[in-house]
């Protein structure tokens, strides 16, 4: 059995249920109270990629901001994989979202990335169209998750494992 | 600068107790090789160092640790903040680590309330423009309300007199029939057949107008017999032309292959309407028919030397109970909108050519239809398209209604199969892409919206119907916004829903 570790990075503006993505991913557990993250809280969990092969993510669950500030330019060093994260019903996140992947790439070159649209348990109030998805699901990996039921989230982050694999 | 003794303890003293240091050293591989300062607050007492410093080792994963290095508000462990500096000196480094609870909790509550205050301007945004759609809507729904009122009023107006017009002239040929017998025969009856023959037409409009404006317009793929066709409008229309010294001819062009299929009733209806529109608005000279066969679509021409209608007034032609539209008009003004109608319907188009005082061309070029089901002929696919409609997927939790459902689209000649959940339903999908998606929106966990909303983002292009408890448009607008095509309501109106099926069949 090989072991190894790489870093990832949750990127997305402010409420878009980074946190509780990386719960409901790491400990399985969701809370309905929005609490803003300031800094930066890192969590793992070791994916089984093969028989032979275990990944540890190292996820670092950073600040949600529509730009990147040097701060945040700085928690982004060494990272290899980007979770970018929007929020379906705020249709401005997924644009967030997609410049903090441009941002993202002056500090970290060729990151593996996959998108999560987060929310999916209130797909009724849902601002971005299904075809826009269907869009970027050409050139990035999309994820439409709910951090609620948990569903997509486990595939998301194993996508992100596959693409982090030596 | 250096100040004066007391000053310096002083700020050391008070640094210290705010930031409450804690200095762990570690060699190049991550052995902890020191630790001064204030163990209590970080868990050492507890728990050892283990945990503290794996967490820090995953922290400075992918970062050297031969460079300075600064990470702000990290949290650790036990929910507890800190500023955590990297400080590295030959061959091995320091972690510094800052207490930052005090400061993270102020922060905190100054990033919340601005974030939950941009998060409450975004929500009243978004109520506010949800209202002006609301009003937008209601002004719409009583545009559509002022007009069905007018159309309402100018159906009877036109009924009253449409109606009256033929039946008084029936009613005088029975009495010239009746006082003088058979002198007044022949042309008793001449007026009599023309008159019923109207009031069927009017009769025959008047349902399909009515058919339309419920949405009970279905197509009926079948073979068309040209030759019968052009017979049936040469008897049909040959007394009338010759009763007013016109010149008719109907013309066969090429015929349609043998899998080209066509609503034939509603083929019917479109050449006589246009035709009694041709023979009714042209004076003298001529009227000609042709149908038949060409690039790949059904062409219907019909040509006059009649009063033609004026540019500003050619668009109008085309909308119901239109009477003026056309020179000396003195009918419904039903035949041309329902000719529209039903050429839209049938996915053809109608063109107008007419130079007044000369005379009006229309033409109409219709694609073939699909077959509808295995009692059907093979199915002609419109566009290129090769798709078949032969299986589906019902996406309910209630093994009932799914297993009802499944026996409905067996009776269409489809296989159905059946997820339970949205996340099922999506891989069912994956594995294999059925040509239709039914999908209960109450189901248990992620609604049947999110499961439609998933497969459209995916690409899925087949036909998605909607089945819900919830009649409200609001529901209903939530799930075509999802990607559905149609929103049926429970309990299921199984005429309805054959009729929806039944629709995607014939019109993939």
């Amino acid at each position: 059995m090989s072991d190894f570790a790489r870093k990832v990075c949750m990127l997305g503006d402010f409420g878009v249920g980074k946190t509780s993505l990386v719960a409901r991913y790491v400990r399985n557990t969701f809370s309905d109270k929005y609490l803003t993250t300031v800094g930066v809280k890192v969590d793992s969990r070791s994916v089984a990629l093969s028989d032979e092969v275990n990944l540890k993510l190292v996820i670092w669950d950073i600040a949600g901001k529509a730009a990147l500030d040097s701060v945040n330019k700085n928690y982004l060093r060494g990272a290899s994989g980007l979770i970018l994260v929007a929020d379906g019903t705020r249709e401005p996140s997924l644009r967030a979202a997609l410049d903090l992947a441009l941002q993202a790439r002056e500090v970290v070159a060729s990151p593996a990335c996959v998108l999560f649209v987060n929310k999916l348990d209130m797909v009724d109030r849902w601002e971005v169209a299904p075809a826009v998805l269907g869009e970027i699901r050409r050139s990035l990996a999309v994820f439409e998750t709910s951090a609620l039921s948990g569903d997509g989230v486990e595939a998301g982050f194993i996508e992100l494992a596959r693409k982090l694999a030596p | 600068m250096t100040m004066p003794d007391p000053v310096e303890r002083y700020l050391d003293e008070f640094l210290r107790a705010r930031a409450r240091p804690l200095l762990l050293t570690f060699d190049a591989n991550w052995q902890l090789v020191d630790v001064h300062g204030d163990t209590s607050i970080r868990g050492l007492d507890a728990d050892g160092p283990h945990t503290l410093v794996q967490q820090l080792q995953d922290l400075f994963l992918g970062l050297p640790c031969d460079q300075p290095q600064d990470l702000p508000f990290v949290e650790l462990a036990g929910g507890i903040h800190a500023h955590v500096h990297l400080i590295p000196e030959s061959d091995r480094f320091h972690l510094l680590l800052l207490d930052a609870s005090d400061e993270h909790a102020r922060t905190q509550v100054q990033q919340q309330l601005g974030n939950d205050a941009t998060l409450a301007v975004f929500e009243k945004t978004r109520s506010l423009a949800r209202l002006r759609q609301i009003r937008n809507e209601l002004e719409q729904q009583r545009a559509r309300l002022e007009e069905a009122n007018a159309l309402k009023n100018a159906l009877f107006a036109t009924l009253s007199h449409e109606f009256r017009t033929p039946l008084t002239s029936i009613f005088g040929y029975l009495h010239l029939l009746e006082r003088y017998g058979e002198s007044a025969r022949d042309q008793a009856l001449s007026a009599l057949r023309r008159n019923a023959s109207y009031l069927f037409a009017l009769a025959e409009n008047l349902l399909e107008y009515g058919r339309s404006e419920a949405g009970e317009t279905l197509l009926t793929p079948t073979v068309l017999d040209l030759s019968v066709l052009v017979t049936d409008l040469e008897a049909m229309f040959c007394p009338l032309a010759a009763e007013k010294r016109l010149e008719l001819s109907v013309e066969a062009g090429p015929v349609p292959p043998s899998d080209a299929l066509f609503d034939v009733v509603k083929l019917r209806q479109i050449a006589i309407n246009l035709l009694s529109n041709a023979l009714r608005y042209t004076p003298a000279g001529y009227v000609c028919v042709y149908l038949g066969w060409e690039r790949d679509r059904l062409r219907i021409e019909v040509r006059d030397s009649g009063l033609g209608i004026d540019a500003e007034y050619q668009a109008k032609v085309f909308k119901p109970f239109n009477r003026g539209a056309q020179h000396g008009a003195c009918s419904a003004g039903l035949g041309l909108s329902i000719v529209k109608r039903l050429v839209e319907r049938m996915s053809g188009l109608i063109e107008l050519e007419s130079t007044p005082g000369k005379g009006s061309a229309f033409r109409v070029a219709l694609p073939p239809l699909v077959a509808a089901g295995p009692p059907q002929v093979a199915p002609v696919v419109p566009e290129g398209s090769h798709r078949s409609f032969s299986s589906a997927l019902v996406v309910d939790d209630d093994p009932d209604v799914a297993a009802l459902l499944e026996v409905l689209l067996g009776d269409f000649g489809m296989r159905a199969r059946i997820a339970t959940n949205v996340a099922e339903a999506i891989a069912m999908v994956a594995a294999e892409v059925p040509d239709l998606v039914l999908v209960d929106v109450e189901l248990p966990g992620l609604s049947g919206n999110a499961a439609v909303y998933q497969l459209r983002s995916q690409g899925y292009k087949g036909r998605i119907v909607t089945v819900s408890a919830n009649a409200t448009e609001s529901a209903r607008s939530a799930a075509i916004t999802a990607g559905a095509d149609h929103y049926l309501t429970k309990p299921l109106d199984f005429v309805q829903f054959a009729r929806v099926v039944q629709g995607f069949a014939a019109v993939t």
